[in-house]
């Protein structure tokens, strides 16, 4: 059986927290592991281009493309052992991580684990979701910025919260503004919270900068408007949105038509947490960080002695938080390991932590999933999309079978398929709550099961064969 | 491409569902399937329903197909390479489509 590969400091997750997090470690002298899924580290926020794409003149390019450039240099630098395409697919031992590397089974043992998983976008659920030709705002940015192409011609950018702020930027830069921004909550909802930007003026202003730049293209905020359903044989064609009050309930009489081949419904994210779970870190639901997050004290420990967090996956947050936290919980993990903690030291990212977790719960807050957006889900609405099980069953089941979504999963088949509920989860445990008339986050949450990324079985046999 | 300053990489075939279908180095699978107008990527197991790129970042597995003889492979996470072998379930045997 072939050797682990052993690190003081494992980090999986690359993006702004995972790639902070392995800078710090590498920096305070600890041997470090940094796991990725994708082919170019950056996550998300600093997605690259792919390798084999050749750029001319880098200078040219929007800073979309290149705000990662000096941060992912430092990464490759730093003697990091940075393994791209490589999924975390479970841990049977503490402080051991079974990896598939490309098509090879690998097992990192690290004296400490930093889990950076980020975060999922919550999509909208609606009749016609399952369409080709919706996606996520998120897919499209990435269509951009990782695969330099465009997700459609006629695109709609529709659900809620600053992300589709930036996702209409990238269309922009891009040559092809969507047709219209539509925002299910409305400014008047946010006023009475306007204290509590106060220290956040980097953050207003970029938001005012992204305002400025969909004027500018001609692209229309329309407000307390939601995406009713999309229609077409095939694929998209028809996107009809409607009215919605501050509940978020579409109000009747209101809707409208827009032509278009590409709609985009995202509502914010959820926390990553499958691989948390997997570790045995104690979860607690929490609205303002985006619904479950690992538990875990000022330095970012979780439950699990040595198991860290940083990022979206503990709570949603933002990069810039991201980033504080991961260079936070390496420098807590280096002075446990009784490395030298590089500077800003532990106060100082505290501090910083404290000051961007402060903003991102605002957001969270003014944007937080309305409960009349369940209103659209139609019994005959799909729900999990890997298993094809509707809202209809999914309702049926909730009163027989009681309040945890794990017997629905069990009833109905929803959220057993290959993404294993990382899609649905949020919806039946919306469903379920509001059917039996619970809060949020008491009905329990999906229970991943090992491996927790699809692995085959003959790729596994690597771990015996070399 | 979106921007001329931005080229992907030399032209590659693959062999779609028995089709030669040209991509360029670096793009994923699915990418140079929509890059030829496909938006469909699969029809569905049970009812047959067309499926098409969802989270384009490896999530939700709604891009799932044969590549290469490996099953439930992620098109959105699969680079393309020469003579790559692509299969989409969508010649689907079950229910009547729409
Ligand atoms: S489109 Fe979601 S996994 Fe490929």
């Amino acid at each position: 059986m072939s050797a682990p590969m052993e690190a003081d400091i494992a980090i999986v997750g690359a993006g702004p927290a995972g790639m902070h997090a392995a800078l710090t470690a590498a920096r305070g002298g600890a041997r470090t592991v940094l796991l990725d899924e994708y082919p170019e580290p950056g996550g998300q926020y600093y997605r690259q281009l792919p390798a084999d794409f050749e750029v001319a003149d880098r200078s040219r390019l929007d800073p979309d493309f290149t705000k990662g450039d000096g941060l992912l240099a430092e990464v490759r630098a730093a003697g990091i052992a940075l393994l791209n395409e490589a999924s975390v697919w479970g841990s049977f031992d503490g402080g051991v991580l079974e990896v598939m590397h490309r098509r090879r089974a690998l097992t990192v043992r690290a004296r400490r684990t930093i889990v950076a998983t980020g975060a999922i976008e919550r999509p909208g659920v609606f009749p016609g979701w399952d369409l080709p030709g919706v996606m996520t705002p998120g897919g499209a940015q990435t269509l951009v910025k990782g695969q330099g192409t465009l997700p459609g011609e006629r695109i709609v950018l529709a659900g809620s919260g600053p992300f589709l702020l930036p996702v209409a930027r990238t269309l922009i830069q891009a040559g092809r503004p969507p047709l219209g921004v539509y925002e299910s909550t409305h400014p008047l909802d946010w006023a009475r919270h306007v204290l509590r930007l106060r220290g956040h003026g980097d953050r207003i202003a970029e938001a005012l900068d992204y305002r400025r730049v969909l004027s500018r293209a001609g692209v229309p905020i329309r407000f307390r408007t939601v995406v009713a359903r999309a229609e077409g044989s095939g694929a998209v064609e028809r996107v009809v949105l409607m009215d919605c009050d501050r509940q978020g309930r579409p109000l009747p009489g209101t809707e409208r038509l827009v032509e278009a081949d590409t709609l985009c419904v995202g509502f914010g994210f959820v926390p990553s947490v499958q691989l948390t779970r997997t570790l045995g870190c104690r979860h607690a639901y929490d609205e303002r960080r985006g619904g479950w997050v690992p538990v875990h004290d000022d330095d970012m420990q979780t439950s699990v002695r040595g198991v860290f967090v940083a990022g979206e996956v503990a709570g949603i947050g933002g990069a810039w938080a991201a980033m504080a936290e991961g260079a936070l919980a390496a420098s807590a993990a280096l002075a446990e390991l009784g490395f030298e903690v590089p500077a800003p030291g532990i106060e100082a990212l505290r501090r910083e932590r404290r000051h961007r977790r402060a903003f991102g719960a605002l957001v969270n807050e003014l944007f937080a999933p309305r409960p009349g957006l369940l209103d659209l889900v139609t019994d005959d609405t799909l729900v999990c999309r890997c298993e094809e099980v509707n809202a209809g069953a999914v309702r049926a089941a909730c009163r027989p079978w009681g309040g945890n979504v794990n017997f629905i999963k069990g009833a109905t088949r929803c959220g057993m398929g290959y993404c294993q509920g990382r899609i649905c989860g949020p919806v039946v445990e919306a469903l379920l709550a509001a059917e039996l008339g619970l809060a949020p986050g008491t009905v329990d949450h999906f229970h991943p099961r090992t491996p927790i990324k699809p692995v085959r079985v003959s790729d596994l046999a690597s771990l015996y064969n070399d | 491409m979106i921007d001329d300053a931005i080229q992907p990489g030399a032209e590659v075939t693959l062999i779609v569902d028995g089709e030669p279908l040209q991509a360029r180095r670096g793009q994923t699978v699915a990418v140079a399937l929509l890059a030829r107008g496909r938006r469909v990527l699969r029809h569905t197991r049970n009812g047959g329903h067309p499926r098409g790129l969802f989270c384009a970042m490896g999530v939700c597995f709604d891009c799932v197909m044969t590549i290469d003889g490996l099953q439930g492979t992620r098109a959105c996470m699969t680079r393309v390479e020469d003579g790559m072998q692509v299969s989409t379930p969508l010649r689907f045997e079950g229910r009547e489509q729409a």
